[in-house]
């Protein structure tokens, strides 16, 4: 469980981010955190592994708080960087050095995800392209059979293939014991995968919704003429017509666009938070 | 409380063969590069210009590499926390703030004494034959890592090598140059503050020769010096430890 509480952030010399931010995570889900460039995810997720300290507020991860980084707290939690660097050795050496400190890792498991991702053990990392280190990384985190892996835009830089494959190794790594965190701006990147959806704007948590809920109050539909009907939240030009982003009023369930949602909350917070809170 | 949060002793024995596993490349290099360097410049490129001198003995370039060197490696010693991407991995690598900073301070300290001691005592047992080879007319003393000069240079590199361990942790980027920049305001500081306080003693009238200074004959029997002596022996390097200990304790990505 983690449970953030009234927690703010101010990086030195700049504006104070989240004020008062509340978050209450429940294990067995894949949070998916959206939100613009610079709208705070990576902060937020930092502060979770205990990379960033609040400047005010409580952060609790399974009673642990972060900010303190005990052993037992950190072999607990898998943090991917958008960024990061490794070691000039091979695969096999940095699972010898690095996987003692995690007593759940399993080799079995991790050699399986290093077939998934058709790398090998006796590859030198820094011979690794970035989208290959980071599914060699990705590989070494859900072996570790961490209870909180927070990936931050773990699908930038993977090619097509590759980000199905990170979702097809995500989706079943997950269980009732474990919370993944994943934030990204690319929101089509993590459609079938991530449920709950929370979206980020400005420091501030302004959309958190589950799967079931979203469908059951938008519905995404595409018509020729863009609409000025009050019912419609979103509008975007496509491809011989418009995709809009309605209120679902008739109960019809709707393939769910999640970009074209991420875009509706943006524009339109007040409306949809009249819709979702009804 | 529990303690396994702060040191468990097979979690400390994981980092500390990681830790000497990733300085192995480093140490060899600074091998190679300092005993070619004591080789042929403290020795041969000394024993030339100084052609009159008739022994040779390795103690005072002990004393110099020991401490050079160590200081530069205990400037290195928490490079990861100022490179920006690995301090990623240093931080969130699952052992405690109290662990890596121990693990530091041994591999350090005692670590690199023993090693460059051993390296050291190899060398010379390599050096003198060669030296005499090339310089017949020159004794060369062989060295004795038992001898009570090499134990008064590692009493003082105990004490001082902290100085720069804290620096590691603290400067982010050329730790060992900004750590000497530090040390050398605060030489400067305490020196402006003990011609404060003993302005009398500088001032007495008073001899210096080459080897003796009647000055610090004074400033021996001056109230002050015990109280600078155990501030040095006892008190500096716990004080450079806790900084040490702090600074990773409390270091953001």
């Amino acid at each position: 469980m983690i449970h953030i509480q009234d927690i703010a952030f101010q990086y030195r010399r700049k504006e104070p981010f989240f004020q008062r931010l509340n978050l209450k995570l429940t294990p067995g889900n894949i949070y998916g955190l959206l939100g613009k460039n610079g709208a705070g995810k990576s902060t937020l997720l930092k502060m979770l592994a205990g990379l960033l300290f609040p400047a005010h507020g409580k952060i609790e991860v399974d009673q642990f708080q972060p900010k303190n980084r005990q052993p037992h707290f950190l072999r607990n939690v898998f943090f991917l960087a958008e960024e990061f660097e490794l070691p000039r050795i091979r695969i096999k050496t940095y699972v010898q050095r690095y996987s003692p400190f995690y007593p759940e890792f399993n080799i079995v498991q991790f050699d399986q995800y290093l077939k998934e991702f058709r790398l090998r053990g006796d590859q030198k990392l820094n011979t690794l392209s970035y989208g290959q280190k980071k599914k060699f990384l990705l590989s070494f985190g859900l072996a570790s059979n961490c209870r909180f892996l927070i990936l931050d835009e773990p699908t930038n830089g993977l090619d097509i293939p590759s980000k199905s494959q990170f979702r097809k190794v995500v989706a079943q790594a997950i269980s009732e014991e474990r919370t993944f965190i994943i934030s990204t701006h690319q929101a089509r990147d993590m459609e079938n995968l991530i449920d709950p959806i929370i979206i980020l704007d400005e420091g501030e948590i302004i959309f958190f919704q589950d799967f079931e809920q979203i469908t059951n109050r938008l519905a995404v539909s595409r018509q020729l003429e863009q609409s000025l009907a009050e019912d419609v939240i979103y509008a975007e030009l496509s491809f011989g017509g418009y995709t809009v982003v309605k209120e679902n009023t008739d109960e019809q369930e709707t393939h769910i666009n999640l970009e074209m949602v991420f875009n509706a909350v943006v524009a339109n917070k007040e409306k949809i938070h009249q819709i979702f809170n009804r | 409380m529990d303690l396994n949060h702060y040191f468990e002793p097979s979690r400390f024995w994981a980092l500390l063969k990681l830790e000497a596993a990733r300085s192995r490349k480093g140490i060899g290099m600074t091998f190679i590069l300092v005993f070619d360097m004591l080789f042929f410049i403290a020795m041969l490129l000394h024993l030339y210009i100084e052609s009159e001198e008739k022994i040779f003995d390795h103690y005072d370039n002990y004393t110099s590499s020991l401490l050079i060197t160590g200081f530069i490696l205990s400037s290195l010693a928490f490079r990861d926390l100022g490179h920006r991407l690995k301090r990623y991995n240093y931080l969130s690598l699952p052992a405690s703030a109290f662990e890596k900073f121990v693990c530091q301070w041994l591999l350090t300290s005692f670590g690199w004494i023993i090693l460059f001691t051993i390296a050291y005592t190899l060398y010379t047992w390599l050096a003198n034959p060669l030296g005499h080879f090339l310089f017949s007319g020159v004794e060369f003393n062989s060295f004795n890592p038992f001898h009570p000069k090499v134990f008064t240079s590692i009493k003082y590199y105990l004490v001082l090598q902290g100085i720069f361990l804290a620096g590691s942790a603290h400067f982010r980027g050329y730790a060992f140059v900004k750590t000497l920049g530090i040390l050398s305001l605060f030489a400067a500081a305490g020196l402006l503050l003990a011609y404060v306080v003993l302005k009398d003693l500088f001032l007495s009238p008073h001899e210096c020769h080459d080897t003796h200074c009647e000055l610090f004959d004074h400033f021996g029997a001056h109230y002050i010096w015990p109280l600078a002596q155990w501030l040095f022996w006892w008190a500096l390097a716990p004080l450079t430890w806790l900084i040490t200990f702090l600074g990773i304790q409390e270091k953001e990505v």
